[in-house]
């Protein structure tokens, strides 16, 4: 078989070789459990890079060592960031502004919350995916005690007014949380100049390993422990520290810092020319969300109308292109993407929707092998399909 | 992954498109927008020529093309039962994909029950 095309860097991208390299040692020679570094040099060895890996977040974001929590990811840290403050703040208030177009890993916390008494209220998105800071000053009340708005979508790509949605959410004395596991490596990041509060990011959406990731939680921030047991963690997450992954996040987030620039532009040349060919070689096909800057470097999510995308997307693995997304054809099983959906993509074509995400490891080489894998497809399930009349 | 059976008849449909002066129609369309349409050609309670069009998932298309193989030269007497047991013999069907195979089988039986 061929080498594979990897078009779904948003769901997850490949562990770059230098991190590998510098995560090998801690699975056997540096195991010692970091908690007991004052009496075992082992442990305090490990416990440095730990602390290293530590400095190489809050130099990615601009924040203090102190603030930088390790997580298993993602998804924990949005439940921690979340229902921690929540907790921790219902005597000040019960309401939570967020978005519709949020990760499932902020609705579901958000959705439990909303079981035990809060007011979740969601501001709407416009028709490219985006949030207006008016919009969010609008639901703020004197019971607000949290904003939670992603820096970036994962499906359209679009990327937040954050910095001036959280000067609007510390002028009112609110917590502020942003899920920015789509941006943390790709974009600047400064928690400070952003007025974040607290920010969750992934290892393995910038080359890093999965099973890890960080919160950042400013100082003096009243939240409650996401985990409790051993008081790591200054007792918010308790748990031995998942070291090998930690020292592999850390060196992700340096190796980021350094290439993110050179890496980003050359991630957006190669996206704008894969999607101008396929507009110029297959018709009626529509960009989902925003053109310009304010949309993720690496990111494409556009519908091709008349056909259903599980098929595309099965079609296209067949012959050794991976693409992610895709709505199956029971309901029962898959509902279509909420964000589509937020944005007001029509009805007819929600079960379209392609993404196609961009990474580092791919090349300009690659463009031309998808466009003539896709035409082909594309045409072939045009020719099955009751929905093209064209071509009659 | 997909059976192999699915998989064959998924990159390689048989029968697919329309009929211009078909017997009977039969479509059927699901609450996920996915949608089958099938053609059918009858000559004295025999199916003789059979085609469709799907926008579904592989599972579906599959079924589609396989039915449409399983059909022709049959009798519409015989087809008028066709269920979720015949397209078991073909391969097994995971738990979750029984609306898009439904969605194959429905369309076909709405174009075979009004002959009989």
């Amino acid at each position: 078989m061929n080498k594979v095309i990897y078009l779904d860097n948003a769901a997850t991208t490949p562990v770059d070789r230098r991190v590998l390299e510098k995560m090998l040692p801690f699975f056997s020679e540096k195991f010692a459990n970091p908690a007991t570094k004052w009496t075992s040099s082992l442990s305090k060895e490990v416990d440095d890079y730990i602390e290293e890996a530590r400095e190489n977040i809050a130099n990615l974001l601009n924040a203090d060592v102190e603030e930088i929590y390790f997580t298993s990811g993602g998804t924990e840290s949005d439940n921690a960031a979340i229902k921690g403050i929540a907790w921790a703040n219902r005597d000040k208030g019960s309401e939570i502004i967020s978005t519709h177009i949020e990760h499932e890993a902020v609705l579901r916390p958000l959705e439990t919350l909303a079981r035990q008494g809060f007011t979740i209220k969601f501001v709407p998105v416009d028709s490219k995916g985006f949030v207006y800071p008016d919009e969010v000053k609008k639901l703020i009340t004197k019971h607000t005690i949290l904003i939670s708005i992603m820096h970036a979508n994962n499906e359209i790509g679009s990327i937040e007014a954050i910095e001036e949605i959280g000067k609007i959410a510390r002028e009112n004395g609110i917590y502020f949380h942003t899920d920015a596991v789509q941006t943390v490596g790709h974009v600047p990041v400064d928690v400070k100049a952003m007025n974040i509060d607290l920010l969750s990011l992934s290892a393995h959406k910038f080359y890093g390993p999965k099973g890890v990731g960080a919160l950042f939680v400013r100082r003096d921030t009243n939240i409650a422990p996401f985990m409790e047991g051993g008081g790591q963690e200054r007792g918010l997450r308790s748990g031995t520290l998942n070291s090998t992954g930690i020292v592999g996040l850390g060196e992700a987030a340096k190796i980021a810092k350094a290439e993110m620039a050179f890496n980003e532009e050359r991630i957006r040349k190669i996206r704008d020319t894969l999607f101008e060919s396929i507009q110029r070689e297959i018709p009626e096909v529509y960009l989902n969300g925003a053109e310009g800057e304010k949309r993720l470097s690496g990111n494409l999510n556009f519908v091709i109308k008349g056909i259903r995308s599980e098929p595309l997307l099965t079609t296209m693995n067949e012959r050794g292109i991976v693409i992610g997304g895709g709505s199956a054809c029971s309901a029962g099983s898959k509902e279509p993407s909420h964000v589509l959906r937020a944005i007001a993509v029509p009805d007819d074509d929600l079960f379209s929707g392609i993404r196609m995400t961009i990474g580092k490891f791919n090349s300009e080489d690659e463009v031309m092998p998808i466009v003539i894998n896709l035409k082909d497809a594309v045409k072939k399930l045009r020719d099955l399909s009751p929905f093209w009349m064209k071509g009659d | 992954m997909y059976p192999d059976i699915v998989m064959e008849h998924f990159m390689h449909p048989r029968n697919v498109g329309k009929i211009k002066n078909p017997t009977s129609v039969g479509e059927f369309e699901n609450e996920a927008r996915a949608k089958a349409v099938f053609y059918v050609v009858v000559e004295d309670g025999v199916v003789t020529d059979i085609k469709y069009q799907v926008a579904g998932c592989p599972f579906a298309i599959a079924v589609c093309s396989l039915i449409s193989e399983y059909a022709k030269t049959k009798r519409v007497e015989e087809l008028k039962v066709f269920s979720m047991d015949d397209v078991k013999r073909f391969f097994e069907i995971p738990e979750d994909k029984e609306d898009c195979i439904k969605l194959s089988i429905n369309a076909f039986l709405n174009a075979i029950i009004p002959l009989t």
